[in-house]
């Protein structure tokens, strides 16, 4: 896209104690993009996330917010983010309109009509005036959007916003992410499990693995290649030959089973270079994709660390 | 000025928090009790000297002033007197003259005297624990809740957002002054009356070559005895508040950093009474605190301790702390 | 929106105050900082009259008495400011034909140590040299605040101090000794200001140090030590001051009585000579 990145993540890394948990991500979010985060448990999401916002310093590499360093810049930078980083902690003695009253204290361009509306936009407006102290889940959750929404950010962050949501609120939930994405012009970076959720609700996707960003993808790409699975003798030749001569990432699945997604390219001009360079191939064949396929695919077999 | 309306918030948190209300009605109960204490004392020691003496008269006390004041008088003119005496005889004078022409028996106490007392008592353990339990749970409560998250991460930095709590800090901290003060003498007033505000109190108490010199000693009214107590033990409150901020900052839960100043001043009291011949420890603040006692010249003179000696060693405890609590709150990743 | 009432209140408080104390604690420093603060404005001392004796030159013709020693010594109490000055000089005028004068350096609240420290300023060794005799009372200080303790060290504290005390009585008695070898002394014993609120404990404690302080004045032959408690005992609404602790005037009276009966062999010989 040619407008200037909202988000960019240059070669990002972090040690904590001595252990390095983000291993370089590089990612960049454009205006009116959600951009879904996606990795298992203990991946380094959070820690992105933190970073991001300045809550821990990268040890290595650097985040810019609309053309600011967060490093150097702190202030601008985050006077275009909105972000809930994992549980939506509120100050759980104060009423949920006093909770915003506080984060609306903190930045001046917000009116009294902006929280009515917020509180309204996230359906809150029954409870907004009672303790936060006497609210479930859900309820917190839906105050956690509300406070980050609050002053209009060109960046919204989220770090698991469904947890704890009803079927309906996070049907309430997608849309309100969209309407805010697509009317307002807000960039949303989800972090979340729900793969159906992501796939439901964003157009880019970054995998991450083990502190590492494994496939960053347009969502609707990937959902509608098709992959294809190859049974042949030699898994590692194959692979080289794809990455090689073909430039396409290829998956070893089994054995002697391997997986890749194609896109323009001819399967049949694969097909006859790899009998070329003598591989026998005993197996072909298509497969309709979701993204739940291409997460576990790409993060089978590791525990997480 | 966004700093005003950051206060603001960390004064509403407070508020809702009910800390503040905890303090004001644990002051209440403290201070009903310690004038309840005072006034029993009080009929005590009436009834011993009538016991003793016969007195029974309520205005007895006036032969026995003037008898002292007759002697005090003939004291002065002695040319044995030691010259060193002279300003403290005129202030007892003066003091005793001030209660017969105003027929205050000295025996009785008043609200005047009594907020001021409380104070003076309250200055090296009370107050500092009030203290501690408003400023332990300003950062440490923040991380412990995880809602420090969600202030960092406003366009607003983070050293203004630590100023901020600190300043509110410092105003809560005159604010518990303040009620401390209100209450004492609201409390007291009903036992022993409201008066006694120009009443004359000595002050002026030196420390020369490790003996107490009273060569300068003069009288102020208890009103503004009253107005230098409680400033300094604000200036005590602001010192322990600041050191329990810092210790808020670094150790990150409530319980934990409640438990080590609480413990550090406590342990303070045994040193000062247990290790006074150690140099070092007279650079500790804690055995500092009482600064009052200078004012009423009742501590035990210990070489090179005057009230500038503790002020400065308070001060330099003071902008440690703060340093330190910048320093390391700017730096530090949030976990949490 | 009370919460909001709430902030400006406190916020307006927090600033009146803090400017008010932030004046209290600048004046606490100069207070007990500046060396020399303004001087008691009110101070003004009302002359009374004159109590001792103006002390004169060396005479053949006079008798010479010194008074040192506590508040005892000094007169305190005394409703008509007299003490021991006045009235031993009224009981002795039948005694002796001499002029009397007397000099009092009694210090209200002088102990043993203090009195210890008096000598050993030297400033009064040309006074008690000149002195025919001198009346010394002392060690009511000393044991006082020991009789209102009350607890279990309360014996062991009274070993110490009266220890201390005869200590320095010794040397006492040695430097008065030193600078004038000839004077009579005469040693106030205590009393018992304290009518019921004694215990036996309490009283046996003030027999011994009376008993030790007598044993101790006695060792010198020009010492003689006066008895109080027996005269005190059954008369302390007669002769005990408001103040309960010291004597009144009628008891002065009847102290200095005892005195001059002690003594006024000695001063008739002396008078002679
Ligand atoms: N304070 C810390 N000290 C040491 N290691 C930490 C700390 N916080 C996180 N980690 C480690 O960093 C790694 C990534 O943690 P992070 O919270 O970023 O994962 P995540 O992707 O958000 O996982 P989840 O999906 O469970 O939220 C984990 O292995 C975790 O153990
Ligand atoms: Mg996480």
């Amino acid at each position: 896209m040619p407008q200037t990145a909202v988000l960019e993540l240059t070669n990002l890394k972090k040690t904590i104690k001595g252990k390095e948990i983000v291993k370089g991500v590089n990612l960049t979010l454009y205006p009116s993009q959600i951009f879904g985060f996606l990795g298992p448990n203990g991946a380094g999401k959070t820690t992105t996330i933190r970073m991001i916002v300045g809550l821990i310093k990268p040890t290595e590499g650097s985040v810019t917010i609309c053309g600011y360093s967060v490093a150097h810049d702190f202030v601008k930078a985050l006077s275009n983010v909105g972000c809930i980083i994992e549980s939506p902690d509120m100050y759980k003695y104060l009423t949920g309109m006093e909770n915003l009253l506080q984060f609306a204290a903190m930045n001046k361009t917000v009116s009294q009509q902006r929280i009515k509306d917020v509180v309204e936009m996230v359906g809150l407006q029954h409870r907004v005036n009672d303790k936060v102290s006497t609210y479930s889940l859900g309820m917190r959750q839906r105050l956690g959007i509300a406070q980050a929404i609050l002053a209009r950010p060109k960046l919204l962050i989220l770090d698991e916003p469904t947890n704890g949501l009803d079927p309906a609120g996070m049907t309430e939930f997608r849309n309100l992410i969209r309407k805010l994405a697509y009317e307002d012009g807000m960039s949303v970076f989800v972090s979340s499990h729900l793969l159906l959720e992501i796939q439901q609700m964003c157009d880019m996707v970054s995998i991450i693995k083990q502190g590492r960003v494994i496939k960053t993808a347009n969502v609707q790409d990937i959902l509608h290649d098709d992959w294809i699975e190859w049974q042949l003798n030699d898994p590692e030749q194959a692979i080289a030959i794809l990455r090689n001569h073909w430039n396409i990432e290829a998956l070893q699945l089994k054995k002697n089973t391997i997986r890749a997604c194609l896109s323009q390219h001819p399967l049949d001009k694969i097909n006859d270079q790899f009998i070329r360079e003598g591989l026998a191939l005993t197996y072909c064949s298509a497969k309709q994709n979701t993204l739940e396929d291409l997460f576990l695919d790409l993060t089978e077999g590791d525990e997480i660390v | 000025m966004k700093l005003f309306s950051l206060i603001e918030n960390e004064v509403i948190k407070m508020i809702s928090k009910k800390r503040l209300m905890f303090v004001l009605a644990i002051l209440v109960v403290l201070i009903s009790v310690f004038a309840y204490g005072q006034k029993q004392t009080l009929e005590r020691t009436k009834a011993q000297l009538s016991q003793r003496m016969g007195i029974t008269a309520t205005d007895d006390w006036r032969k026995l002033a003037d008898q002292q004041l007759i002697d005090m008088k003939n004291r002065l003119e002695s040319p044995y007197r030691d010259e060193k005496d002279k300003s403290s005889l005129l202030v007892r004078m003066e003091q005793l003259q001030y209660n017969l022409d105003h027929n205050l028996n000295p025996l009785e106490q008043s609200a005047a005297k009594f907020s001021t007392k409380f104070m003076e008592q309250a200055i090296f353990l009370f107050l500092p624990l009030l203290i501690i339990m408003l400023a332990a749970d300003m950062v440490s409560g923040e991380s412990s809740s995880g809602t420090i998250k969600l202030l960092l991460v406003r366009n607003v930095p983070r050293w203004k957002i630590l100023l901020s709590k600190y300043l509110t800090l410092i105003i809560l901290e005159v604010i518990v002054l303040f009620f401390a003060f209100v209450l004492s003498v609201i409390i007291s007033g009903f036992f022993f009356g409201f008066g006694g505000w120009f009443a004359p109190i000595a002050t002026g108490f030196k420390v020369l070559a490790g003996k107490l010199d009273t060569s300068s000693v003069f009288n102020v009214p208890q009103w503004q005895y009253s107005l230098m107590v409680y400033s300094l033990a604000y200036f005590v409150a602001v010192v322990v508040g600041s050191i329990s901020f810092m210790i808020s900052i670094l150790v990150k839960s409530t319980a934990a950093s409640i438990g080590i100043i609480m413990s550090t001043l406590v342990a303070g009291n045994f040193i000062s009474f247990f290790l006074t011949d150690w140099k070092i420890t007279r650079y500790m603040f804690m055995v500092n605190l009482r600064l009052t006692d200078y004012l009423s010249g009742s501590f035990q003179p210990i070489e090179g301790m005057t009230m500038l000696f503790s002020i400065t060693v308070l001060l330099g405890w003071t902008i440690a702390s703060v340093i330190i609590s910048f320093v390391y709150f700017t730096k530090q990743d949030i976990l949490v | 929106m009370f919460k909001k009432s709430m902030w400006y209140s406190i916020i307006t408080i927090a600033l009146v105050c803090f400017i008010v104390l932030s004046i209290g604690f600048y004046q606490a420093i100069m207070v007990t900082s500046k060396v020399s603060a303004q001087p008691s404005a009110k101070a003004q001392v009302p002359q009374v009259s004159e109590d001792s004796a103006k002390p004169s030159s060396k005479n053949a013709t006079s008798f010479k008495i010194l008074i040192m020693g506590d508040s005892i010594a000094k007169g305190t109490g005394d409703e008509k400011s007299k003490g021991f000055s006045s009235y031993l000089s009224e009981y002795f005028k039948n005694n002796t034909s001499k002029e009397i004068l007397v000099d009092n350096v009694g210090i209200d609240g002088l102990g043993s140590l203090g009195l210890q420290e008096q000598l050993d300023s030297r400033r009064l060794d040309k006074t008690i040299l000149d002195s025919d005799m001198i009346l010394v009372s002392i060690g009511g200080n000393d044991l006082r605040s020991i009789l209102s303790l009350n607890n279990l060290t309360k014996e062991d504290e009274f070993k110490v101090r009266l220890d201390n005390y005869l200590n320095n009585l010794k040397q006492t008695i040695k430097d008065l000794r030193t600078a004038n070898p000839n004077s009579i002394v005469i040693f106030l014993g205590l009393y018992n200001p304290y009518e019921k609120a004694t215990s036996v404990e309490d009283t046996r404690l003030l027999n011994t140090w009376n008993y030790d302080t007598q044993q101790l004045v006695e060792e010198d032959g020009k010492w003689i030590f006066i008895p109080t408690y027996d005269l005190m005992k059954y008369n302390l609404g007669r002769y005990i001051a408001k103040d309960g602790l010291h004597p009144n005037s009628a008891g002065y009276q009847a102290l200095s009585n005892r005195i001059s009966k002690s003594v006024e062999a000695i001063i008739s010989n002396l008078s002679t000579q």
